[in-house]
């Protein structure tokens, strides 16, 4: 379990991370999310060990992460770094071995990499002859070629065309199944719906929320009620409380908790009822509500 | 250590392959091959073909002339006979012989002759005329000839010694170019590969896998066996440029001293220089920013530059003796001292020591710098920031 502790950091006199505490389990994947400039890349820096907090800590299983630690765990900063002039397979086999690999182990998880990410046909060129998602892919080879036991990954999706994010989606499950702890920030909302357990919210380098996806839906004060209802004059919900937004025969209200019956009511003596259910949240409901 | 070899040898192949580097070598090893013999294509012939017309005695007296100076200079001198004048007169005009002495009375030659071989040329007529006139004069052949062997003057110096004078300063002038292109270079390199590491933040991903000791060790290292590669194909190719014109015979005693010397000096110089430039570059972000700040390593390369060459001007004044003693001047003036022959070895000892202690500080502070500014990206890290 990788937990993250009480991170304080300032820059001058900005604040950039105010009490950042969150954890992510074996084979979890947790997705970090917040608006630009939230405390995302820092917290992610500070837990690689590439950047120090002025106070907090970062834990594996209870103790303080070490560098010997660090090395198995695999890394995408936010910004791209790669040697331009240096071939994509040699390159990739070059951080194999950095990270203890054998050279016949690094370039068994080069080759099988490669493949995985549709890179084969350029494992012979430089790097910098690339397009930016072919690079962002070969970023990604780098960061998981030594089969790491922890992964951190600051926006690894974007740049991908959808048949990557596929390919990316489909190895980082193959990791969580494998029992890793799965770090990712990104700003796809609805790809970390899909894909995480677990979310964690930063705002203004505080968290604002850190929980299931499901538990984050399922949270009171929240939640709408949805009413569609067939053959009725658009005025029936004169006289309904709650925020009310149309659009045609389907009606939203938020904040109806305690008249949903007399919504009901309302709704069958207008028309003929065709559907009425509250509605979980999307993620990106969740995230409006949470920031703002 | 596995990590800092495996940075070395990305170094290596990397930079190895690049044509700045190959360049470099190959202009850098045919120029001082080139310089290597060039003494050798403006100094004269060491060896004459004289045609003599007559006179056994003249033949017999130049045979051993030219015998005589083999040991000092390596002056041959090969005795042609002629039957009469004009056949000589034809082989000077056709450059068969350098000149050829007729009836013991006059010189042919083709313009003028050559000064070493018109010397040569009146002691061995002086030499035969003397044993002829004396025999002539009813003395005993015999006794005359013992008489004429005479010792030469034995060449004693009794200040330094200055036979190999110019041939020394040439190979501390050489030196001086060399050391210069190879501390320069390399050092170069070395910032801006640290520089390309940090500006595109794969220094990133790199110290998360290894120490930063480890990432700057192997690059300096890498890039130093390029250079140290350099220098030896340099030696080789003037050493051997200097063997295959026969040239070598004319260098001082102690060679192998002076390429050891160099060799050593270099080492220490470039470990010196190149960790200056990496905790100098590790400063900034940018490649463009990179000359400027290592401007005081430039400036300090440029004056260890100019004092050298002083010194191989004047490799015996005070001032070249103090400043070879001086951290990081001595790195270049002591080799090119050394290459001027007669330093004392406790001078020797004195310099490397001294170097050797600013070389494990710039190491020590130079480490501390890059490990601390390396992972701040952004504006230009200030010196004062990271030192303390
Ligand atoms: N080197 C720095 N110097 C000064 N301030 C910085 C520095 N790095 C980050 N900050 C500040 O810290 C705060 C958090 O930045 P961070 O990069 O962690 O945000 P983020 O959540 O990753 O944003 P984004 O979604 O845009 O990547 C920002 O206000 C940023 O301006
Ligand atoms: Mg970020």
């Amino acid at each position: 379990m990788i937990e993250i502790d009480d991170l304080h950091k300032r820059y001058g006199d900005k604040i950039a991370l105010d009490g950042v505490s969150f954890s992510v389990k074996p084979g979890e994947m947790f997705g970090f999310v917040g608006a630009n400039g939230a405390g995302k890349t820092t917290t992610m820096r500070i837990l690689m060990g590439v950047l120090f907090a002025d106070s907090g800590q970062v834990r594996r299983d209870g103790r303080a992460l070490a560098f010997e630690d660090r090395r198995r765990f695999g890394y995408m900063p936010e910004e791209r770094g790669l040697y331009q002039k240096m071939k994509v397979a040699e390159q990739v086999h070059y951080f194999g071995q950095l990270n203890g690999l054998s050279p016949k182990g690094a370039a068994k998880a080069t080759g099988d990499l490669l493949e995985r990410l549709a890179l084969t046909e350029r494992a012979g060129d430089e790097v910098g002859a690339l397009s930016l998602g072919n690079q962002q892919r070969v970023q990604l080879a780098v960061a998981l070629v030594h089969d790491p036991e922890v992964l951190v990954l600051d926006e690894p999706f974007s740049g991908l065309d959808p048949i990557a994010v596929d390919a990316l989606a489909e190895v980082l499950a193959e990791r969580r199944a494998a029992g890793v702890p799965v770090l990712f920030s990104s700003h796809q909302l609805d790809l970390v719906e899909r894909l995480c357990d677990s979310v964690g919210i930063i705002s203004a380098g505080r968290m604002v929320a850190s929980d299931t996806v499901e538990a984050l839906r399922a949270r009171e004060g929240r939640r709408l009620l949805k009413v569609v209802v067939r053959g009725a004059t658009p005025d029936w919900t004169t006289g309904l409380s709650g925020n009310i937004t149309k659009n045609g025969d389907e009606v939203l209200f938020a904040d109806a908790n305690g008249s949903d019956q007399e919504i009901l009511r309302a709704a069958t003596a207008a028309g003929t009822v065709e559907h009425f259910g509250w509605e979980r949240p999307t993620l990106t409901e969740i995230f409006r509500e949470a920031v703002a | 250590m596995n990590g800092l070899w495996l940075v070395a040898r990305r170094e290596i192949t990397t930079r190895g392959r690049t044509k700045g580097f190959v360049v470099g070598l190959v202009l850098s090893a045919v120029l001082v091959g080139a310089l290597a013999v060039l003494p050798r294509l403006f100094s004269g012939p060491d060896s004459f073909t004289v045609g003599v017309v007559g006179s056994p005695a003249l033949q017999s007296a130049l045979a051993e002339a030219g015998a005589g100076r083999q040991g000092e200079d390596g002056t041959e001198v090969t005795v042609e006979p002629f039957t009469d004048e004009a056949a000589a007169r034809k082989a000077v005009l056709d450059g068969d012989v350098d000149a050829a002495v007729v009836g013991d009375r006059r010189t042919l030659a083709d313009g003028e002759v050559d000064r070493e071989l018109g010397a040569l040329l009146e002691s061995a007529h002086q030499a035969a005329q003397t044993q002829k006139q004396l025999s002539e004069a009813g003395l005993d052949p015999a006794k005359v000839s013992a008489a004429m062997r005479v010792a030469p003057l034995e060449q004693v110096s009794v200040g330094a010694d200055t036979r190999y004078e110019d041939v020394r300063t040439g190979i501390a002038f050489l030196l001086v170019m060399v050391l210069f292109f190879l501390l320069l270079q390399p050092s170069m390199y070395v910032a801006m590969g640290v520089v390309e590491e940090k500006g595109s933040r794969i220094v990133e991903i790199l110290l998360t896998s290894i120490r930063p000791w480890q990432l700057l060790g192997g690059k300096i290292l890498g890039l130093g066996v390029l250079a140290l590669a350099n220098l030896v194909v340099i030696i080789v190719a003037g050493l051997g440029a200097a063997v295959a014109t026969g040239f070598s015979a004319d260098l001082p005693p102690g060679m192998a001293g002076i390429v050891l010397s160099a060799l050593f000096w270099f080492l220490l110089g470039y470990a010196f220089f190149a960790t200056m430039a990496a905790a100098l570059s590790s400063l900034v972000s940018r490649q463009e920013e990179v000359s400027s700040v290592i401007s005081p390593l430039t400036l300090l390369i440029m004056a260890t530059y100019f004092v050298s060459y002083f010194a191989a001007v004047e490799p015996g004044s005070g001032v070249a003796r103090i400043l070879s003693l001086i951290p990081p001047f001595s790195t270049m003036v002591m080799p090119v001292r050394t290459a001027g022959g007669g330093v004392p070895f406790w001078e020797i000892g004195l310099a490397a020591a001294l170097m050797a202690v600013a070389t494990a500080a710039m190491l020590a502070l130079g480490a501390r710098v890059y490990e601390r500014a390396v992972l701040r990206t952004g504006a230009r890290v200030k010196l004062s920031e990271v030192v303390r």
